[in-house]
């Protein structure tokens, strides 16, 4: 049956399978040429930071003591946030970030895998016990923004959420400690 | 009596159906293929196009993150 030569339609059919397979791959390199190109021009990348942390000990001392919670603007001028994901709560509860400028998010857990969002950005990851979850952002618009816990996590993980708080650069004032909480409204 | 060298009635039958078929085939391959592409290739496209419009108009614009 292989030694004779294909039939015309078989060899169309052959052609279509081929000119098909083309169209698919030239679509699959333009989506992955897509995403590396916006990887490296927009810094749009998956969190992957590696770090480590025990989860037994994070609360009594170190950048996750309850002192150092919260946004702190170093002498550098970079913001960092730091919070605690617990059951079933974010320590703060609300996050106070500038608008337009990069911030860095840390969050750890003492007890069980969390993961939050920050609704309207790509902030998105989770908090395993054990490691610090960092993912670096830069927030474009003004407002109050929900950052609920999106892993499960116990009977109480609907009630587990914070806010971010976005305020304009010039309205964005940390005090001699370089601490910045939410604005009462 | 019918002898066992000679067709059956339903040799021939199936033999003219045959005959038939392979041209209806000819002429079936003839545009199914066309037909098949078109139909994947109208899937394949909707499922780009919405692809790129969440990729282009939610994702990119909600900012950098790493």
């Amino acid at each position: 049956m292989t030694d004779q030569p294909a039939e015309p339609h078989e060899r169309r059919i052959l052609g279509t399978e081929l000119l098909w397979a083309f169209g698919v791959g030239v679509l699959i390199a333009a989506i992955l040429g897509m995403i590396v190109f916006t990887a490296l021009t927009r810094s749009i990348n998956p969190p992957s930071n590696v770090e480590h942390i025990d989860p037994k000990r994070l609360h009594l001392s170190g950048e996750f003591a309850e002192q150092n919670l919260g946004t702190t603007v170093g002498a550098d001028g970079s913001v960092t946030v730091r919070a605690i994901a617990t059951q079933f709560m974010f320590v703060p509860r609300c996050i106070a970030v500038p608008r337009g400028r990069p911030v860095t998010l840390r969050f750890a857990t003492p007890d069980v895998i969390h993961g939050l969002l920050i609704t309207g950005t790509n902030v998105n990851t989770m908090v395993v016990p054990g490691f610090v979850a960092q993912v670096y952002t830069t927030f474009t618009s003004s407002g109050d923004l929900l950052m609920p816990c999106h892993e499960y996590c116990g009977f109480g993980h609907s009630e587990m959420w914070a806010s971010v708080q976005v305020v304009p650069d010039n309205e964005f004032k940390p005090d001699r400690e370089g601490r910045v909480s939410c604005a009462q409204r | 009596m019918i002898s066992a060298n000679e067709p059956s009635a339903t040799d021939v039958s199936s033999e003219g159906a045959d005959q038939v078929d392979e041209a209806a085939l000819a002429q079936a391959m003839r545009v199914v293929p066309l037909g098949a592409a078109v139909l994947a290739g109208a899937a394949v496209a909707l499922l780009v196009i919405g692809y790129l419009a969440i990729y282009l108009l939610v994702f990119l614009p909600r900012g950098a993150v790493g």
